[in-house]
């Protein structure tokens, strides 16, 4: 058979080369790198995105008030380079792969991800308190005999205090002389 | 000729300027363009070598310093309608560039964008989004400037 019967046979059963992108959906791995994306459940307010992010593209501050954090995405300075990903402790940024991101000029700043992570209440003196997930506590204090339950509702200050009485009463001093 | 244009299928013809680029998005506008596995042609889309003669010009890059004077003076030369991609997260918002000492971007500090694609470099596929954004844009700007131009002439024969 002469060879070029050979190559159309086969370029026949092949089929087109192009893909049929806008008229179909096209194929996206799994893992491809398309969307930050924050699951606020999960956010400790540690800052480590924002401050390996080589766009700025992650904006993290306290609201006025003190009630909460306010976390923002710009996906239009983002990267894609999965730094957040990599080093968020808690596993709550993860990248997506939805990539449809052309939008018009007017759609310039809405482009973005905004989250409110509302603070806790300390249990002891009602300070404001970044919420520490149930996951993260339970490893933090995973070899402590500690009832990390209640542990976890205390400001800084208060669980200071707690462990002073905690330590006192158990080497037989007054807990609280004062 | 009003029947024959409003019949036809518009073609916009595409250019390309690099402000600035690291060649990543450049990259991902050839991929788009010239392999047959993305094939832009298919959609009336063609990329012409000089910007008198292009509708659609994409722009990557976060306008530095250097070549800010040379992207201005290629842009006017397009001719209207025009539609401006911004190609990439650097002209878009300055990307990982944003604040260096030559980096003059973003980009619609000095040029008006219509489209953005952001990514670092984006898809080919979010690239042609993009391009079947600009087109719809770009007829809706041209029957316009047509509904205006009829104006004028009902105007100025009444």
């Amino acid at each position: 058979m002469p060879r070029f019967l050979k190559i159309l046979v086969r370029n026949l059963l092949k089929g087109p080369a192009t893909d049929p992108f806008p008229f179909q959906e096209a194929f996206t791995p799994d893992r491809l790198r398309g969307r930050v994306v924050l699951n606020p459940d999960l956010c400790l307010g540690c800052g480590i995105c924002r401050h390996v992010c080589p766009g700025e593209a992650i904006r993290l501050e306290p609201d006025e008030g003190r009630t909460g954090y306010s976390f923002s995405i710009w996906h239009n300075t983002c990267a894609l380079c999965g730094s957040c990903r990599h080093f968020c402790p808690t596993g709550a940024i993860t990248l997506n792969a939805d990539w449809h991101g052309a939008h018009p000029q007017t759609d310039k700043y809405r482009h973005a991800e905004h989250h409110f992570v509302p603070y806790l209440r300390c249990a002891g003196c009602g300070a404001p308190l970044r919420p520490l997930p149930p996951g993260i506590a339970a490893r933090l204090y995973a070899h402590s005999p500690l009832d990390m339950t209640q542990v976890v509702k205390l400001c800084p200050d208060c669980r200071l205090t707690a462990t002073a009485k905690r330590e006192g009463e158990r080497y037989g001093t007054t807990a609280n002389p004062g | 000729m009003g029947l024959f244009s409003s019949i036809t299928v518009r073609s916009p013809w595409l250019y390309r300027i690099n402000a600035g680029s690291c060649n990543g998005c450049d990259v991902e506008l050839a991929t788009t363009a010239f392999i047959p596995r993305f094939d832009v042609e298919r959609l009336g889309c063609k990329y012409c070598g000089s910007p008198r003669h292009a509708d659609i010009v994409f722009i990557t890059g976060p306008l530095t310093l250097r070549v800010r004077d040379k992207v201005l003076r290629v842009w006017q030369e397009i001719p209207e309608p025009k539609i401006t991609m911004a190609i990439g997260i650097c002209p878009i918002s300055g990307g990982v560039f944003r604040g260096g000492h030559s980096i003059e971007g973003p980009l619609d500090r000095y040029i008006p964008v219509d489209v953005n694609v952001p990514g670092c470099p984006p898809r080919p596929q979010a690239i042609m989004e993009g391009v079947l954004l600009a087109k719809q844009l770009w007829l809706a700007r041209l029957e316009e400037g047509e509904a205006g131009k009829n104006k004028a002439a009902h105007a100025a024969i009444s």
